[in-house]
């Protein structure tokens, strides 16, 4: 069996919305939890960077809501987290499921790409196998061979074929220190919340001419993909530049985060919404 | 020439963004740059004084190879610099 680790984390105001948890919390608190696994059944994130000189970069993630869960459910959030070594140690998967007293409502889903890191202050490394020091920390059953594919291009395929187009839209933004980790390199999370900020203008601006995409501030999200291709780092700017469609009686949002520079694919986040049965506006 | 300098290299050269370089080649400005910002010579070089394989190193927006950063260049020339990935 491979091995889990369970703890309870109080929840404070700034974790939720109105409609829930916020994924960007939940992204948060979820590596922060694959960092815990590391720490207490292989080795520490500190360690696997100072001593082993290998990095983890978030390369593809899944979060996924049941039942919203909110701020006056529990006074305490229930963590699980598990973690397994996939394709031949190119990548390690962290599975976190956060929820109430009684059932997880969220599960997160994370594909790390190891580097190894060159040595120097700036943490520079290149994408690497783990090494076999790394590899024995884990066990048989926490490590398997076939690699995570991202789910991403192929729903956005089917989304543009088969969905209606509804709206469209671009927010540019300029990465802050706020936003990034130790190395000034954003923090994947960021990728949630740039893609939910340039969601909410895209529905503030057309949701009058278009009032269905008013269930994406009504509603919370209930399925996020993220796939990523590089990162941003301190001052970078971009943009994210939105598609709205209706798909198979979902809303769904594709946010391309891209580079400043001749609009460079950074990062790919999908957001899907459930629409309600009946509408009053038809 | 002209170094443009981003993202996490920025600590390195006290957050100085353009700076200008006098030197024959890209790899002598690259050496010049990293006299003067000291911090920032153990980021672009390696142990035996060449540059990392971490960076992206252009000339007036073309990538170069490790084998043409000798190449010539001017004073209006501009050179940037990238890291392509960091592991934090």
């Amino acid at each position: 069996m491979p091995r889990w680790s369970c703890y309870e984390i109080p929840v404070d105001t700034g974790l939720f919305t109105p409609l829930g948890l916020q994924p960007t919390a939940v992204c948060r608190l979820g590596f922060n939890a694959a960092g815990r696994w590391l720490g207490q059944h292989a080795i520490s994130h500190r360690r696997l960077v100072a001593e082993h000189r290998t990095g983890l970069v978030v390369w593809s993630a899944q979060l996924a809501f049941d039942e919203p869960v909110g701020f006056f459910d529990a006074d305490c959030l229930q963590m699980r987290v598990t973690a397994r070594v996939r394709g031949a140690g190119t990548q390690l998967e962290c599975v976190v499921e956060v929820g109430g007293p009684l059932d997880a409502r969220a599960r997160l889903q994370a594909c790390c790409v190891p580097l190894r890191l060159e040595g120097d202050p700036a943490l520079s490394g290149i994408p690497a196998r783990l090494g076999p020091e790394v590899m024995a920390a884990f066990r048989p059953d926490e490590i398997e061979s076939p690699p995570h594919r991202s789910p991403v291009p192929a729903l956005r395929i089917a989304v543009v074929r088969d969905g209606t187009a509804q709206a469209q839209g671009r927010m540019s933004f300029v990465i802050r220190r706020h936003q990034c980790e130790v190395a000034d390199q954003w923090f994947w999370p960021e990728a949630v919340s740039l893609a939910a900020g340039a969601r909410e203008e895209l529905v503030q601006a057309e949701a009058e001419r278009v009032p269905l995409l008013l269930s994406a501030l009504r509603t919370p999200v209930r399925r996020l993909d993220l796939l990523f291709n590089r990162p941003f780092f301190l001052f970078d700017e971009g943009a994210v530049r939105s598609s709205a469609y209706e798909w198979e009686g979902r809303l769904v949002f594709i946010h391309e985060l891209v580079g400043s520079d001749k609009d460079q694919p950074r990062a790919l986040v999908t957001e899907q919404f459930s629409l309600p049965k009946e509408r009053a506006w038809d | 020439m002209i170094v443009h300098v981003n993202g996490a290299l920025l600590r390195f050269t006290d957050y100085r963004r353009v700076i200008s370089v006098a030197a024959p080649t890209v790899e002598a400005a690259l050496i010049k740059l990293a006299d003067e910002y000291q911090p920032l010579r153990t980021v672009l070089f390696d142990r035996r004084g060449r540059p990392r394989a971490t960076h992206r190193i252009f000339l007036n927006g073309e990538l170069l190879k490790p084998d043409q950063l000798a190449s010539p260049a001017g004073d209006t020339d501009s050179v940037e610099l990238l890291l392509a990935i960091s592991g934090g």
